[in-house]
């Protein structure tokens, strides 16, 4: 009966006419938020149909709160050098846990004695962040495992994603949770098997798309935010009890706190809920437009946003760690009381993490295996929205007096990171060294996708990504498959002006780990020389301008100083006014452009519009013979006069 | 009434003592320029012939500096260990002119005498450097006292909201700026009453500084009041001028960097002007003092 209803349920529409995706898990949970123990507790009913033609003996779930049990789980050991990264705590209340009191499945036979703690990543016998559970036979193909568990979260105190701060709640990846099982041909599986990683420090999740029927109780003073939609709510006495439904997202957390205020407003079809501190109500509008704003973008760019609800959530500052995280319809920002409206940081944190909702929400990559296809793709998309809504100079900070984009800092946080050639993009997000992670996942990837644009064009990367939508949305893409995307629409629209794929592009940027720079070496303006001795043939112009000294040969010498090639162009400015746009493929190690005629070259510029963001040194994309020094020489007399006026106000 | 007297009087104490402030002037400017000249000829090396320094026509341009790279590193880091020893060289060099300063506004009607600017430099320098020294200390304390201390409860603190947080940190900012100007007023005292008391130690003109105040607190306050305003205004005048002007040819350059130093030789005279108001103040707090005996 209980099999029939989770299923009935999870199958029926509540909020969407039909579903959106498959389907292949979904949760029924009943819970209670114990305040003073600090604890979530409840029965979960589950379900994980196998859609592959394997015979699955075992099933695998996620007990992610196990990370913050100790200080040797492979989430801390991973973790950095302070002490709140290094450890959860030493008391009972500073640990996260979660404790299974019951498993059973469909006919009710008892499941405990057969669970396993795996830790299939690093064989870290200190960590239960996996619990492979043998089934008592095995599933068949089509066949849906159903599981009823009893568990018991405890959240930790330090909130990293998730946790409690005093009376301030944010619980995620607080239940059991199936991995993901992916048959033979799904990505880059050979043989079918459950794709089910530890919690690591540097990683984020992987799930398939689900629908959620909640049900919280908690004191009636908390107020509520989630991912799901308010079905009902009852008061009763000092408690009260949410009802809450989400279809087809990949996580469902929520949020308590009697501090929010909730502020409403609507884009389209869409319901926008914001949980804010009451004290912040002057960063209220800007999160709306913020929020709005990547909705336009992404819904004209991409894809539409398919659910009629979004809830976003600015925590305060005793619940900073819950900030800047996704989960679907459910993200959070973050700001303060005080946040100049100049600095466009809860922006750019609201439109990134909104991203998500596209960039692992619906095209549910595998973010641990391949962070760079969410939190790449994403940042490449932020930056390009914040710069579209902020300014082109002015993306992330808009003060008179100091500009600068979001396209910019992003380049600027790959180019400047002193080992981004420690590894290549398409690493396991534990696995990049060097501390590397946020470089290589956000920043290189964002970096060469806005390099990848400036080659083929926004149209075509716009092309690009409403078609990786339209065949992925709901599905679990993998690099691979973006890679064919782009493959395709590229073909489509430029035919074979860039060879007969993109893969030249993709094994130098996403798989290599070479740099990109240019460099303009020399210019040389030489005075054609007259043929002198003996001249067996004379060439047109020795015959016609013979006698002329004021012919040259101008050449600009360019140079390939990184590993990686790319096509550019190199724009040469001559003394008589001319410009020549010249293309070159950026293969050869060194490269001359030589003109004969009566000019001399006066500039060189290679990349003079700055499409190729990877190239990590613009400065030596170009020269000139004649250098226009009064730019420096301004800065340096406005830092003599800051420093005499410093000096005039602190010396006594 | 005491107090618009003496700022009249300082005025044209200041005034006299224009050349003792284009020698102060010139001193700073001589000090920093040993440190900017080299820095400007590293950043010509490190752009070389370049044209990417177009993108500083509209303003600074992080991206232009920040692929620099290594060559960046070095220069910051030249840029840190100059600024330490312009600051140091200037402390050192402040006490030594402020000396002579004093010195040629302690007289209403004296003309100003290079000779006597240097002699009071010379005769008052280790003084003044204590002087400076101790109520520099003294304000870095009460600095650290009353900000740090609000800024270290609120971060510490879990429950407090940060509408609370907000103020308190405003209130504590405000009450170190009000407090400021009695510590400029304790120095300031100390060093005219040294000036006119040559054979007097330094530690006792701090404690002739700080009793002078609070004999008088009111209009010493009010007084150093408007002459910080002044200095402050002239200061944002300065600094929207350095940045919102952008000139981008050899001569614009040369205009801005004369436009800039004559402001900077006023913000010096107005600086001129509050030690020789406050001398004033002082010399008419003693000359009653001296009619009551």
């Amino acid at each position: 009966m209980g099999l029939f209803l989770v299923i009935n349920a999870t199958y029926g529409q509540v909020i969407n006419k039909v579903p959106l995706s498959e389907r292949i898990t979904g949760y029924k949970m009943d819970v209670k938020l114990d305040t003073d123990a600090k604890t979530v507790s409840g029965n979960m009913e589950a379900f994980w149909v196998n859609k592959s033609t394997d015979m699955v003996p075992d099933i695998r779930m996620h007990l992610y709160m196990n990370a913050f049990r100790s200080n040797k789980t492979t989430f801390y050991t991973e973790s950095g050098k302070s002490s709140w990264e290094i450890s959860p705590g030493n008391k009972d209340q500073d640990l996260g846990w979660i404790e299974i009191k019951s498993f059973e499945d469909k006919n009710g036979t008892d499941l405990i004695p057969r669970m396993e703690y795996i830790s299939p990543d690093d064989r870290n016998k200190e960590d239960r962040t996996v619990l492979k559970v043998m089934l008592p036979e095995p599933a068949k193909p089509g066949d849906t495992v159903f599981v009823k568990i009893k568990f018991k979260t405890k959240l930790p105190s330090h909130i990293r994603r998730t946790g409690y701060n005093d009376d301030y709640y944010f619980v995620a990846q607080w239940f059991p949770k199936f991995g993901v099982y992916e048959p033979a041909g799904m990505r880059y599986v050979s043989m079918g098997g459950w794709n089910c990683h530890q919690f690591h420090a540097n990683s984020e999740f992987y799930s398939n798309h689900s629908v959620y029927d909640v049900t919280i109780t908690l004191p009636a003073n908390y107020v509520v935010g989630s991912g799901g939609m308010l079905i009902s709510e009852t008061i009763n006495g000092e408690m009260k009890t949410q009802v809450l439904r989400a279809e087809d997202i990949v996580d469902f957390a929520w949020t308590a706190w009697p501090g929010y205020a909730v502020f409403k407003d609507k884009w389209k079809n869409v319901n926008i809920a914001l949980l804010i501190p009451k004290d912040r109500v002057k960063q209220v509008e800007r999160q709306f437009t913020a929020v709005k704003n990547a909705l336009e973008y992404l819904d004209k760019n991409v894809g539409p946003y398919p659910w009629p609800h979004l809830t976003f959530v600015d925590p305060p500052s005793k619940g900073e760690g819950a900030c800047g995280m996704e989960y679907t319809t459910l993200f959070t920002s973050g700001s303060s009381y005080f946040m100049p409206s100049f600095m466009h940081i809860p922006e750019m944190v609201t439109i990134h993490e909104f991203g998500h909702a596209y960039f692992m929400g619906i095209l549910a990559s595998n973010e641990f295996e391949e962070p760079w296809l969410d939190e790449g793709v994403n940042s490449f998309l932020e930056e390009r929205i914040m710069d579209h809504y902020y300014g082109n100079n002015s993306g992330r900070i808009d003060h008179p007096l100091f500009k600068v984009s979001d396209v910019t800092l992003i380049r600027l946080s790959y180019t400047m990171f002193p080992t981004k050639q420690a590894v290549s993009n398409a690493e396991y997000s534990w696995n990049y060294p060097h501390g590397t992670y946020y470089m290589m996942s956000y920043f290189k990837t964002a970096t060469w996708l806005h390099s990848l644009m400036g080659i083929v064009g926004e149209v075509t990367i716009n092309d690009i990504f409403r078609e990786y939508y339209r065949k992925w949305a709901f599905k679990h893409p993998s690099g691979k498959d973006f890679v064919n995307v782009v493959n395709e629409v590229v073909k489509k629209e430029h035919g074979e002006e860039f060879g007969l794929d993109m893969n030249w592009f993709f094994n130098q940027t996403l798989y290599g780990t070479g740099i990109c720079d240019y460099k303009v070496s020399d210019i040389r303006n030489r005075k054609y020389q007259e043929p002198q001795g003996k001249i067996e043939s004379a060439d047109s112009i020795n015959n016609i301008w013979l006698k002329t000294d004021s012919l040259f040969t101008a050449t600009a010498q360019l140079e390939r100083i990184g590993e990686v090639m790319l096509p550019v162009d190199v724009l040469i400015h001559f003394s008589n006014g001319d410009e020549v746009l010249e293309k070159w493929d950026g293969k050869e190690r060194y490269k001359d452009f030589e003109y004969t005629g009566y000019r001399e070259i006066k500039w060189v510029k290679i990349d003079p519009e700055f499409k190729i963001r990877m190239d990590v040194n613009y400065i030596n994309n170009s020269m000139t013979t004649e250098p226009q020094k009064a730019p420096l020489h301004r800065l340096a007399n406005k830092i003599l006069s800051f420093i005499q006026l410093y000096l005039s106000i602190i010396l006594l | 009434m005491k107090i618009f007297s003496s700022l009249k009087s300082g005025f044209s104490r200041a005034l006299k003592s224009r050349k003792g402030v284009l020698i102060v002037w010139f001193s700073l400017f001589i000090l920093v320029l040993v440190f900017i000249y080299p820095l400007r000829g590293s950043l010509n090396s490190a752009f070389g012939r370049s044209m990417i320094t177009e993108k500083l026509a509209d303003g600074f341009d992080i991206e232009v500096f920040a692929d620099l790279g290594s060559t960046l590193k070095s220069l910051m880091s030249f840029f840190t260990a100059g600024f330490l020893c312009v600051y140091f060289t200037g402390f050192i060099m402040n006490a030594f002119l402020t000396a002579g300063l004093f010195g040629s506004v302690k007289k209403e009607n004296g003309k100003f005498s290079a000779q006597e600017f240097f002699r009071s430099a010379s005769k008052n320098f280790w003084s003044f450097l204590i002087i400076t020294l101790i109520i520099d200390v003294i304000i870095y304390f009460y600095s650290g006292l009353f900000l740090g201390v609000p800024i270290v409860i609120v971060e510490l603190s879990e429950t407090i909201s940060e509408k609370t947080a907000f103020t308190i940190v405003i209130f504590a900012i405000v009450f170190s700026i009000l407090l400021l100007p009695v510590f400029l007023l304790v120095a300031d005292y100390a060093r005219a009453w040294k000036s006119a008391n040559e054979n007097e130690s330094g530690f006792k003109a701090i404690g002739v500084g700080f009793s002078h105040i609070f004999k008088n607190f009111w209009p010493s306050y009010i007084m150093m009041i408007l002459l910080i305003l002044a200095q402050v205004v002239l200061g944002i005048f300065i600094i929207l001028i350095l940045s919102v002007w952008k000139p981008v040819t050899g001569g614009g350059v040369f205009l801005l960097l004369i436009i800039s130093q004559l402001m900077l030789y006023a913000r010096l005279l107005l600086k001129t002007w509050r030690y020789a108001s406050v001398t004033s103040l002082m010399e008419r707090m003693q000359t009653v003092d001296t009619a009551d005996l």
